[in-house]
């Protein structure tokens, strides 16, 4: 009868369920499980939540690793802060730094090539925005995060940085481009 | 609330001796639950993260 009061039999545990609460819970469970496969069922055939390959590794080797591509494949510099623009051969590692308050450098990729995208951050948490594509990533500091990645689309993408990360984090956007296989 | 069917009822005097169901048990003892509802999330979201990280690879 009341909630505050000792139930009327020892062993309620075996009173029969009400027609009604039996609904509802069914409805409930349904549902929950409903939004439960949802998950892996975008990760699979959803093109935003993308696995990743993670590895531990420190800001100065992951800095020579970006340095290295970048001595290798630059194509020409742009912007008034002279970025590398890397055009990297297809089916290889790329490499993308976030710091305080850039990405490093501009990567140029080939329409319908595979690459292995490496994320890493020299200093705080950044988030990794691609758009319009809106594909996102957390890159953090001694963690070097691995994505296949496979341009379907040749233009320019931009990339924001969608984790705050201090006084300049607005400014912390940059481009990627995607050009067609010459 | 509906009243149960009176079939179900047990006569008093066996009552004593019929055995609780252990999910009763559970949840009537609200340290148990208060225990149960600390280490669950600890568990399976604390203690199995943790154990995640600590095993991501070193880089090549």
């Amino acid at each position: 009868m009341s909630a505050i009061l000792p139930p009327s039999k020892r062993i309620w545990w075996k009173q029969p369920l009400d027609k009604i609460e039996l609904t509802w819970i069914a409805i409930a469970f349904v549902w929950a499980l409903v939004l439960f496969f949802m998950m892996p069922y975008w990760h699979v055939f959803g093109k935003q939540n993308l696995s990743n390959e993670a590895y531990r590794i420190s800001t100065e080797s992951y800095q020579k690793k970006a340095q290295d591509m970048v001595d290798k494949y630059t194509a020409r510099t742009e912007t008034e802060q002279k970025i590398p623009v890397v055009h990297p051969p297809a089916g290889s590692d790329v490499y993308l730094i976030a710091r305080l308050w850039a990405w490093w450098p501009i990567l140029e990729l080939e329409n319908g090539q595979s690459y292995r995208l490496h994320l890493s951050a020299m200093d705080y948490q950044h988030g990794f925005s691609l758009q319009p594509s809106n594909i996102n990533l957390q890159v953090v500091p001694g963690y070097e995060m691995v994505v296949t990645v496979t341009p379907n689309q040749s233009g320019t993408y931009a990339i924001v940085c969608n984790e705050y990360c201090g006084i300049g984090h607005h400014t912390m956007v940059s481009r990627l481009y995607v050009v067609d296989k010459k | 609330m509906a009243n149960p069917a009176d079939a179900t009822q047990r006569p008093a005097p066996e009552e004593a001796e019929e055995r609780i169901p252990i999910m009763q048990h559970v949840l009537e003892n609200p340290f148990l639950l208060l225990f149960l509802g600390v280490a669950i999330p600890a568990v399976f979201y604390i203690i199995w993260g943790i154990m995640e990280i600590v095993a991501i690879p070193i880089a090549k």
